[in-house]
């Protein structure tokens, strides 16, 4: 029984195995589920076992046994909604303006890219959060995007819903936060981030060895020699440089500061930099870039074994990578351009990831990114690709 | 007590989706393995369901040094030298036996009646802790090398294993389990929380005190968001204040904030957002 519904999970990347479907059997011999509802529960719990997957869960149950829609991916939805509203945007620039809350003339000014990044993060907020509100986009029946298909109520976020059917339940998605692609929250952050670790013995010799105690007893013929070591310490450095500027980073602000605190509160020894888009000639320790500047050259001087995280969409206009005079600031003309100094840095500190905000299937459509990607070693910044990123920087 | 399906208890409100799981794990005997935040109720669950069926409850709670043996037992050999050298006990020095102590599975185990067994933590222990446990929960037994005695479970115990996704669990291990994630409540479950740990508050002071907690966990940036636990606490602080007022709170002018929030920069958020105290 439902090895239909057993097969669609799997397609959709759940790991759920044989011996996940044979407990539901048997807990349907045994006369445990009598309804939905019961279903839904027990079913869940014998064959997912982790959170991550209980979104997709949701959406294949309430697929299977209610046919609501199975989008392919939440991600591309709101591709094909901005698209949408880009286009909707065309046709009709005052209705637009109305919906996002802004003046026309504001819209206006916005350019392409920016509008974009400003619907994107409208979405995302209208993700995360469902408590209703005007400032979001598709409330009111009205939406531009509403007939484009992406239905952000469609999605039944049904907030205020008392009845809770199996169905009802599954359709509100409570799940979404722990889907494994999700954007970072600071529990799993500080789980990806605990792996660094850089043990080399250091101290007083404290430790006792007990294997080369008894190799030099031997030695000593039975004469107890005993072998001490310095025990092991976690030397770990860490540079952490984060773009912090422009509109584009700034959907992502939020996630970078949940990062920023965490490393803060792992690592003993970590150093924060900011740049904007790229790197010059230097980087600031302070966040308003303004009054500590730091020249690149220095970082030679640093401990080559110091893992360097770049932390930025890598998302700018060629210009400002190749030219030599590429600074978008008034002053700071630089004698090379940004891209070498990004080279300078990868080859300085040999352990060094960049991780990208940006979903990993839109990086080929930048021409930085893709440039930027070569120089480092480039992760989503999500839980699996800062798992990735840590096991990169770990490597010997 | 007869009872074999739990039902929740006056102070453990229980969601029914909960409930069928804990009776699934109880009738298809495995270990019910709890996800979720601190202070979701992951450990009370065991609590709860040993006072519903009347059962005893044994606790085992892991240590990050833990060796998966020490939980089912222990050879005291410094008892039984201390013995063989002064011969002042009891104990029969020449038998093994009389030094094998128990651990708390072996203690579930070998129960008269069916326990309750919580396993308490299980991240914090190495990945080896959960291999070594595999069979034992498996087979419901296990062998004490010294005495080369199987020890085999007189009543299967019901299991409830807590995770706090320190690390992540082996795959042989997980599928061993049923497996739950409690969600963080929301409003109206918080009510009936409320309410069973308060059951004479006014209802406009147990509002406006939910109300003002899920505002507060909302406040951009914070780390680690006030739970359960936190809220009754709060609530039982704010109702032993006599100069309390509700009030205070839609001023948003909020007491007693160190109880909600924990960590320092969490507090210095949640203090600039509330703009006092």
């Amino acid at each position: 029984m439902f090895s239909e519904f057993f097969y669609t999970l799997r397609d959709r990347g759940i790991p759920v195995g044989p011996t996940g479907f044979l407990r539901l059997q048997e807990a349907l011999d045994k006369g445990l589920i009598l309804s939905l509802d019961d279903l839904y529960c027990i079913s869940r719990a014998v064959m997912i076992k982790s959170e991550r997957y209980f979104d997709m869960y949701d959406r294949v149950f309430a697929h299977h046994f209610k046919g609501a829609d199975l989008p392919e991916d939440l991600a591309d939805e709101i591709e094909k909604a901005i698209a949408a509203m880009l286009e909707e945007w065309l046709k009709d620039p005052v209705k637009m303006a109305e919906f996002l809350g802004m003046s026309v003339e504001d819209v206006k000014k916005l350019t392409p890219q920016e509008l974009e990044e400003y619907f994107r993060k409208r979405l995302e907020d209208q993700k995360e959060r469902h408590d209703g509100g005007n400032r979001w986009i598709g409330t009111g029946g009205t939406s531009p995007v509403g007939h484009s298909g992406f239905h952000p109520g469609g999605m039944r976020v049904g907030g205020a819903s008392r009845n809770h059917s199996a169905v009802k339940v599954a359709l509100e998605r409570r799940y979404r936060d722990y889907t494994q692609d999700q954007r970072l929250g600071p529990a799993q952050i500080s789980d990806a981030l605990k792996r660094l670790r850089y043990m080399v013995p250091a101290g007083p010799k404290d430790s006792l060895n007990v294997e080369k105690t008894i190799k030099e007893t031997m030695k000593n013929a039975g004469e107890i020699e005993i072998v001490f070591d310095r025990r092991l310490k976690d030397k770990l450095k860490v540079i952490l440089m984060i773009d912090n500027g422009g509109y584009s980073m700034d959907p992502y602000v939020n996630v970078v500061q949940v990062l920023f605190n965490h490393a803060k509160s792992q690592f003993k020894d970590v150093k924060f930099y900011f740049f904007h888009n790229t790197v010059y000639s230097r980087v600031w320790a302070d966040p308003q870039r303004m009054s500590k500047a730091f020249a690149i050259e220095d970082f030679a001087r640093m401990d080559p074994e110091t893992r360097l995280i770049m932390v930025g969409d890598a998302s700018m206009a060629p210009y400002e990578l190749y030219s030599r005079y590429g600074s978008i600031y008034y002053g700071s003309q630089m004698q090379r351009p940004s891209i070498d100094s990004l080279v300078f840095l990868a080859k300085t500190f040999r352990h060094s990831v960049w991780l990208n905000p940006k979903h990993e299937y839109t990086w080929p459509g930048t021409e930085t990114i893709m440039a930027i990607s070569e120089i480092f070693p480039m992760y989503e910044l999500t839980l699996d690709g800062l798992d990735d990123a840590v096991g990169h920087l770990m490597k010997k | 007590m007869g009872k074999d399906s739990f039902t929740g208890t006056k102070s453990y409100v229980l969601d029914p989706e909960l409930a069928r799981i804990v009776n699934a794990s109880i009738r298809l005997e495995m270990p019910l393995l709890l996800k979720g935040e601190p202070g979701t109720g992951k450990t009370l669950l065991a609590y709860a369901i040993a006072e519903n069926l009347g059962m005893p409850l044994i606790i085992l709670n892991v240590k990050s040094s833990m060796k998966a043996v020490e939980a089912l037992y222990q050879y005291d050999t410094l008892t039984r030298l201390n013995d063989s050298r002064f011969g002042d006990s009891s104990r029969d020095v020449s038998s093994i036996e009389d030094y094998i102590k128990m651990g708390k599975i072996g203690q579930a185990f070998t129960a008269d009646s069916r326990v309750v067994l919580l396993i308490d933590e299980i991240d914090k222990a190495d990945t080896d802790f959960q291999d070594d446990l595999l069979d034992v929960l498996d087979q419901m037994s296990f062998d004490i090398i010294e005495i080369d005695r199987t020890i085999k479970a007189k009543n299967r115990p019901i299991i409830i294993i807590t995770s706090n996704a320190k690390k992540d669990l082996s795959d042989p291990f997980l599928g061993r389990c049923i497996f739950h994630h409690i969600a963080f409540p929301d409003a109206d479950m918080m009510r009936k929380i409320v309410l069973a740990h308060f059951p004479s508050i006014e209802k406009k002071i147990s509002e406006a005190c939910i109300e003002a907690f899920y505002r507060l966990r909302e406040v951009k940036g914070i780390e680690k968001k006030p739970a359960t636990r936190e809220l009754i606490n709060w609530i039982r602080i704010l109702l032993m204040d006599k100069e309390f007022d509700t009030q205070y709170l839609a001023k948003r002018d909020v007491p007693y904030l160190g109880v909600l929030f924990k960590k320092s920069e969490d507090l210095k958020l949640a203090q600039r957002y509330t703009g006092g105290y």
